[in-house]
């Protein structure tokens, strides 16, 4: 258990191969070198648990390998618990890390891996026995602690790893895509045991993830990081909400978000409209008071619809036209690809709303009309992609 | 199709089957004459299989075993491989896992100057070195393995360094974070992955330790101590009389440890060298 603590914490990467690297991920170049990371300030309370969240080469896992101590910090401070511990060596950090590897320690026996953390601690053999034998039984291990690592499944191989970390009862327990190597079936699997697990051992977690999925359901807190830089920290649900620019809004959420490009409108009672094609929509008042409040002159706009929130419409005013290009049968909902302004959009209709349509009749090629409601848009402005109302 | 194949590779079995009787047929030859009396080695005999009457049991052997010292040069023999592997395995895997894990223009250059020292032809350096190790005392037996680590480093280094390259440095940082040392690592960790390669870099390097006659016959004070390969030229006597039976059982002796450490860790010196070759 203990507080984290990142404060202007910078990673320069100053040799030439990283440099290419960089220069296909954004990542900013300067004389110095490559930022892999600028300016990361967050503060990590006790018992919590964060994901840090974004798409390769974001520099999600350098922070991490920093906290562990892998990873030389270039600018900033870390604390742990209160105490600086920038110049620390990973072993007098009190931390524990789960690779994406495993990085089991493939001449030793299960119970080898759990035991060497605690040996190496000179800790009482009963001790060690004790906390063994628990974390295998928490993680449901028990019957393979005399196998080594060769002879396990992927999934088993990961507990073991988990295992490893939890006997060491570490301050901070940080996991670097721990799931990433494992099939879909196992990850959903492994995710209910990671919850189950954190709600079982008293400490502070840190996990880093490039699937937005793991960061919604596994996070207190979710940190979306781009090309070194946070670009927005919240719970799962004030990211989803509130997404804080374009890049946040398009990576969180599953089917991706759609975007349009639109006007925003003022009349002369001072309230706003979105402009879509020749239809108005009148954002919500909640949203209506946030343009006001942040001043938002009337301008070109990227509009963002969650295709969850788009819904099909009979044929009238304020709604909008599209050609169906594919439609995916999900079972519980139908997902449609829809071309509308020539761009590709995505609507999913629950197959219990279609009223009675059969969900072949969106064929390819077929028109369609759909609308959504002003509580539900997103207004990105069209220079910074900063969501308006934030 | 099929048929072709099999013809190819019947060939190509005729083939290797010649190239084998080449290859042994000189130990084959050695062990016969071994066998033989001393009159029935002769260059028109030599190839002739020894008879009822040439037959000369394990009389060699015992002639060998009691005359010229072979006890003691076989001592100085192992005591030299035994102890030039053991620093061979342990620097070299140290400095091998240090500089496939820390790249440096430094490490670089180190690395290819290990792999450059490989095509060095030690009849270039021979004269300096022996001049060199009797200005730093390196002519005893005792402390020849400094000499036969650096001669020894080109290959053991690449070896070591291939299939370093292949073990993923999270179980370096995992073992890091759990606590150990850069030491304890090493040991706890490094070494047992390596124990593959370390098996094949041993039997290769004792395989030519064991055997080396120019290095110890220059270093090496010829009147105080004797290695196996030098001892056998000792059985030829004045006026060009070569003892030729203990000569034979000698060679025959002197070879027989390293065919067996070879057959014993033939396995694991096809495992060392495609360490790290291809991606496991």
């Amino acid at each position: 258990m203990a507080e984290v603590s990142l404060r202007h914490i910078e990673k320069v990467y100053p040799n030439t191969e990283k440099k290419k690297k960089g220069s296909k991920s954004n990542l900013k170049v300067t004389e110095e070198g490559v930022l892999a990371v600028q300016d990361f300030n967050l503060d990590i309370k006790d018992r919590e648990f964060v994901v840090l969240v974004g798409p390769s080469g974001c520099g999600k896992s350098t922070t991490l390998r920093m906290v562990a101590g892998l990873e030389e910090i270039t600018r900033g401070e870390l604390y742990i618990d209160g105490v600086l511990v920038n110049d620390a060596a990973p072993k007098d950090r009190d931390i524990a890390m789960v690779f994406q590897s495993y990085a089991l320690y493939p001449h030793m026996t299960v119970r080898g891996n759990m035991e060497y953390p605690l040996k190496l601690k000179k800790m009482d053999k009963e001790e060690i026995n004790r906390r063994v034998e628990q974390a295998a039984e928490i993680l449901g291990i028990t019957e393979y602690l005399d196998r080594k690592p060769k002879a396990l499944s992927g999934g088993q191989r990961q507990r073991v790893a988990i295992g490893r970390a939890i006997v060491r009862e570490p301050k901070v327990l940080l996991m670097d895509e721990p799931l990433s190597n494992l099939d879909a079936k196992l990850r959903n699997q492994m995710r209910a045991e990671i919850i189950k697990l954190r709600q079982r051992i008293d400490t502070t977690f840190i996990y880093v993830t490039h699937d937005q999925t793991e960061a919604m359901t596994l996070g207190d807190r979710i940190v979306i990081m781009k090309d070194g830089v946070i670009q927005q920290v919240g719970t799962p649900q004030e990211v989803f909400d509130h997404p804080a620019n374009l890049f946040v809004a398009g990576f969180i959420g599953v089917p991706q978000m759609n975007f349009y490009d639109a006007e925003l409108v003022r009349d002369n009672a001072g309230d706003y409209a979105v402009k879509i094609e020749n239809v108005y929509i009148r954002p919500s008042d909640e949203k209506q008071e946030n343009l006001r409040r942040n001043k938002v002159e009337p301008q070109s706009i990227t509009l963002g619809v969650r295709p969850e929130h788009i819904v099909l419409a009979d044929e009238g005013e304020n709604v909008l036209h599209g050609t169906v290009e594919v439609m995916e049968m999900m079972g519980s909902a139908v997902h449609l690809h829809v071309n509308f302004s020539g761009r590709d959009n995505i609507i999913i209709a629950q197959t219990m709303s279609l009223g009675g349509k059969n969900p072949s009749h969106f064929g390819a090629g077929s028109t369609l009309t759909f609308s959504f409601s002003g509580d539900v848009i997103h207004m990105f402005g069209k220079k910074d992609g900063k969501n308006l109302e934030a | 199709m099929k048929k072709k194949t099999r013809r190819i590779n019947g060939m190509w079995s005729v083939i290797m089957l010649i190239v084998s009787v080449l290859y042994m047929y000189p130990i084959f030859m050695v062990l016969m004459n071994s066998l033989k009396i001393e009159s029935a080695i002769s260059t028109s005999t030599a190839f002739e299989l020894p008879t009822a009457e040439t037959f000369a049991g394990l009389a060699n052997y015992e002639n060998a075993i009691n005359a010229q010292g072979f006890l003691s040069s076989f001592f100085y023999t192992a005591f030299i491989t035994i102890t030039s592997v053991l620093a061979i395995l342990f620097f070299c895997s140290m400095f091998a896992w240090y500089i496939t894990r820390v790249e440096t223009k430094v490490t670089k250059a180190l690395y290819l100057l290990c792999a450059f020292s490989m095509v060095v032809p030690f009849q270039m350096v021979m004269f300096t070195l022996s001049s060199m190790a009797d200005t730093l005392n390196l002519n005893t037996p005792w402390v020849l393995w400094v000499i036969y680590l650096g001669f020894g480093a080109g290959l053991a280094v690449f070896m070591f360094c291939g299939f370093m390259r292949s073990v993923p440095i999270d179980i370096e940082e995992a073992s890091m974070i759990d606590g150990s040392s850069p030491l304890q690592t090493y040991f706890h960790i490094v070494v047992p992955l390596l124990r593959p390669t370390m098996v094949s870099v041993a039997i290769l390097e004792a395989m030519w330790i064991w055997n080396d006659y120019l290095l110890p016959t220059l270093i090496l004070d010829i009147n105080k101590y004797r290695t196996i390969s030098m001892l056998i030229q000792f059985f030829r006597g004045s006026y060009g009389r070569v003892e030729m039976g203990p000569m034979m059982a000698c060679i025959m002796l002197a070879i027989l440890p390293i065919i067996i450490i070879y057959l014993v860790g033939q396995k694991h010196i096809i495992k060392g060298v495609v360490a790290g070759a291809v991606k496991g």
